[in-house]
């Protein structure tokens, strides 16, 4: 698959008063057209980090450090923020965990999702609100021309998070970074906005970049997966291999860790807790959790070896 | 804990050092005076700043600069024990309210809204034009028109607390309500009570200078800065400096207690800094 | 939106009958005989009489209240003593200025509070920042009448670049009538646009770490759009309530300023009042202001609903 967006060692660090943490410690992947990628990880492993990078919104006090994103040609890092500006909600977009607070309380959703068809388009507000609501209606929102005129708090989280959908994907855009989508919903609809997100994909051709801290959630709907640990990519490859042969230690105990339907006795439990960021042990930050540590492994950082074709992990046990 | 992170707010510091050289001056207010603030002496009227008065005379030959430093003596009286007044006040009515609940907490509160209604200087005004001009009357005007803050902050306390468990606990075994609002409510609402004290000190100082402005607050001679300024617009044309020293006093009386609230704001409510 | 202004109106009526027993009680606060001490000690004993009966003093306390209020709610707010005339017809020739006055002094208010907040908190933490903490405070400690002194001095006396003695009235002439405003309402307006303006600040950072922030950035808006239209009308609901509750400041303050300036307002008639001991002016101006306070106050808060749409159904 062509490739369309490309990180390369992308390097991010928050400068605090406790000092500073790296976020995102050389980070590459890449997603294709099209594609559904997802990416896996625990709060902290820079899995968002690296999605704001790619919009370049990292908040402050974080910067990116190092690295290069590639699209159309181009390294997004370095063109001027007025041409960022014309990527960002048109070409790529982006959606957030909780739809409670990631839409404006105080503007109508047609105000919102309006606003993002004139900021990218000449139109005029009676087209703009035609595609809205067609949008809206594309995302499965009963009674989308009367729904158009409601203020956030009106809509329940689902239908909140259908909007932000709705309005990431006004443009057709290239990629869409879905940041925990899911996470913030019932159970039930989370399978539904997962189901609609993935027939969007196939109808519209989007990529879209999965971002979730449950392995479950990529299994359906992701190609390929890219698994992060402390700003690191650990493992990548594609979701078959990664269920079937996780090679990095750390995969393998998430998959252990997901409940089986069906599935009987205690859930397994990693040891230790994820570090803090600001004191990383040396070597492999997993080391110190590691049920297969070897001596090299808290000494110098693992190298990134191909076990499979297509299929990396970071890991000394492969090198 | 909290003393430590107070300790170690710079602005705090600063405020408690302004704090501090104010009621020095105020303390010691009859040695670092040069004259007596009451002494007229038609033969120095109206004199620019010398090395004999630091900061002029007024229209009967009085030393503005000790009269300035008399100054602070009111200033520091009348916002201190108005400021006593509107919290015993305050806390007494809030906590009966916020307690015994029902009509009569509904009655009390409205009465506050509506002591709440008038803006708080005017309602000051009013009741200083009936009952006459004089310090003690200033207190009870000052305090009066603050208690409302006060009383909606501890009311607020006891409704959130009175639930509770371990006051519940205290009724199961016995304990009265008098001892059940000292010893389990107030003392869980005295770090806002700190806050809003704080905040109507410098409120009082910049009331009591304007009511003595308007002639309303310590009555002539009276070295009050108020006072003071009001002689000044009188006799603007003829001793333009003797306006400028005692409203610096005034900002930096209010400066001080301002500086220590806003500390105080950010070491008990880390979220609005 | 009719239903919720009806129901805002109706919690006001006790308020407003508990506001005027205040001032009505007012007189009554009067130590000894409030017609004696209006007289008085040169007053005979008749001319106490014939004001304790014109004041309505000889009557039961709970009457005297019952008859005042009627009075009030047909628009009569007494008679003065010193001029015989209807205490509402002179609040009507003064109190124009006070609200221009008070209406300029908000304007200025607004025009330094709102901008020097929102940079402040877009500057969070940055020299600029502390600067106008250093302001802000400063502008909550500076007494205004004071500055009002020291300007008046300079720019009047000194410069002669406004007038220092006379008036003339805004409506008359306007640009004329605003040279005798300028002064009184900057230095007026300077401890309300200090609060306000920290009051926007603290609620602009409140409001740009939220994440509905981040996401319209990710739409592609500038950030001027971001922080104007969707921060801004946001952390402006807070900012409202703070505005409401500070321009009882600007009407209370109005009293020393127009004092100061010897502006023909109503502050001024209320302080020369209360010299010659004319009780129903008194009252009158206080319960006019008062009024006003909080028909603003109502005002602000039928404005809240429009900033945010989520208290108007709760």
């Amino acid at each position: 698959m062509e490739s369309l967006l490309s990180i390369e060692n992308l390097e991010v660090s928050f400068h605090t008063s406790h000092g500073v943490a790296q976020a995102v410690c050389g980070v590459s992947y890449d997603i294709g057209r099209g594609e559904v990628l997802g990416v896996v990880g625990e709060s902290g492993s820079g899995k968002s980090v690296t999605a704001l990078s790619v919009l370049r919104l990292v908040p402050y006090p974080g910067r990116i450090s190092a690295g290069r994103i590639n699209y159309e040609g181009r390294d997004l890092l370095q063109i001027p923020e007025k041409q960022m500006r014309k990527v960002r909600g048109d070409r790529i977009s982006m959606i957030f965990q909780e739809p409670m607070i990631s839409l404006n309380p105080a503007f109508t959703i047609e105000n919102q999702l309006t606003e993002a068809l004139h900021n990218h388009r000449k139109m005029s507000q009676k087209e703009a609100r035609e595609r809205a609501i067609e949008m809206l209606a594309l995302v499965d929102i009963p009674d989308p021309a009367k729904r158009i005129k409601d203020y956030p708090h009106h809509l329940s989280g689902g239908m909140r998070q259908r909007v932000m959908i709705a309005e990431a994907l006004l443009l057709d855009p290239d990629v869409l970074l879905a940041d925990e989508p899911t996470t913030a919903l019932d159970v039930t609809v989370q399978a539904q906005v997962l189901d609609l997100m993935h027939r969007l994909n196939e109808r519209i051709g989007t990529a879209i970049m999965l971002i979730t801290h449950n392995l479950g959630v990529v299994a359906e709907s992701a190609r390929r997966v890219v698994v992060m640990y402390c700003g690191r990519v650990v493992e990548q490859g594609p979701v078959k291999e990664i269920f079937e042969q996780a090679r990095h230690p750390y995969t393998q105990g998430l998959l252990k860790s997901i409940p089986k339907p069906g599935g009987r006795g205690k859930l397994y439990e990693m040891d230790g807790i994820v570090p803090s960021l600001f004191e990383l042990p040396t070597g492999c930050p997993f080391n110190p959790r590691c049920p297969q540590r070897r001596p090299e492994c808290g000494k110098s950082a693992p190298p990134w070896r191909e076990v499979q074709p297509g299929h990396h992990a970071l890991c000394w046990l492969y090198a | 804990m909290f003393w430590k992170k107070f300790l170690h707010n710079p602005i705090g510091m600063i405020g408690v050092i302004v704090i501090a050289m104010n009621i020095f001056m105020a303390a010691f207010a009859p040695v670092l005076a040069t004259h007596n603030p009451l002494a007229i002496n038609v033969a120095q009227q109206s004199e620019e700043p010398s090395a004999q008065h630091w900061f002029g005379t007024d229209e009967f030959g009085r030393d503005i600069y000790s009269r300035v430093i008399y100054g602070s003596r009111i200033s520091l009286y009348i916002s201190l024990f108005s400021v006593l007044v509107a919290t015993f006040l305050g806390v007494a009515i809030g906590a009966t309210s916020g307690y015994y609940g029902g009509w009569m907490d509904n009655i009390i509160m409205r009465i506050m809204d509506a002591v709440m209604s008038f803006p708080a200087i005017l309602l000051a005004i009013g009741i200083l034009a009936v009952l006459g001009p004089n310090l003690s009357n200033v207190v009870l005007a000052l305090g009066l028109v603050y208690t409302p803050r006060f009383a909606r902050i501890v009311r607020g306390s006891v409704l959130s607390l009175k639930e509770k468990e371990f006051v519940e606990a205290s009724k199961a075994i016995g304990n009265g309500d008098a001892f059940i609002i000292f010893r389990h409510i107030l003392p869980n609402c005295t770090a806002p009570l700190i806050v809003q004290a704080t905040a109507s000190l410098a409120y009082a100082i910049l009331a009591e200078s304007m009511l003595s402005f308007l002639g309303l607050g310590a009555p002539p001679p009276a070295p009050s800065w108020g006072n003071i300024l009001s002689d000044a617009r009188n006799f603007m044309m003829d001793n333009a400096m003797m306006t400028v020293f005692p409203g610096l006093a005034i900002t930096m009386a209010v400066l001080g207690f301002n500086l220590v609230g806003d500390a105080l704001r950010d070491v008990l409510d880390p979220r609005l800094k | 939106m009719l239903k919720f202004v009806l129901k805002r109106i109706i919690y006001l009526i006790p308020t407003l009958v508990l506001v005027a027993a205040l001032v009505f009680l007012l007189i009554h606060m009067i130590p000894g005989d409030p017609a004696a001490v209006i007289l008085g000690p040169d007053a005979t004993a008749e001319d106490v009489a014939s004001v304790r009966q014109a004041l309505g003093l000889d009557r039961p306390l709970y009457e005297q209240f019952v008859v005042w209020l009627g009075n009030l709610a047909h628009g009569d707010f007494g008679v003065s003593i010193h001029s015989k005339r209807p205490v509402i017809d002179s609040i009507g020739e003064r109190f124009p200025v006070t609200l221009c006055l008070t209406t300029l002094a908000l304007v200025f208010a607004l025009v330094v509070a709102l901008p020097s907040g929102v940079l402040a908190a877009v500057y969070h933490n940055t020299n600029k920042d502390y600067l106008f903490m250093i302001g802000t405070i400063l502008g909550v400690s500076v007494p205004g009448f004071w500055l009002g002194l020291m300007a008046l001095l300079v720019f009047s006396v000194q410069l002669g670049w406004f007038p220092s003695t006379g008036f003339v009235a805004m409506w008359e002439e306007f640009w004329e009538g605003l040279r005798y405003m300028i002064l009184p309402a900057i230095t007026l307006s300077l401890f309300m646009a200090a609060v306000v303006a920290r009051m926007v600040r603290s609620s602009m950072l409140e409001v740009l770490r939220l994440e509905y922030v981040t996401h319209a950035r990710a739409k592609g808006l500038s950030e001027w759009k971001v922080i104007t239209k969707h921060a801004l009308k946001n952390a402006f609901a807070p900012t409202l309530t703070t505005i409401g509750i500070q321009y009882g400041m600007l009407l209370g303050g109005a009293v020393v300023t127009e004092t100061v300036f010897s502006l023909p307002g109503l502050g001024k008639y209320l302080v020369v009042s209360i010299y010659m001991r004319d009780y129903p002016v008194v009252q009158g101006c206080i319960l006019f202001i008062a009024l006003v306070y909080v028909f603003i106050n109502t005002i602000v808060d039928l404005l809240y609903g429009y900033f945010d749409p989520r208290v108007q159904y709760s």
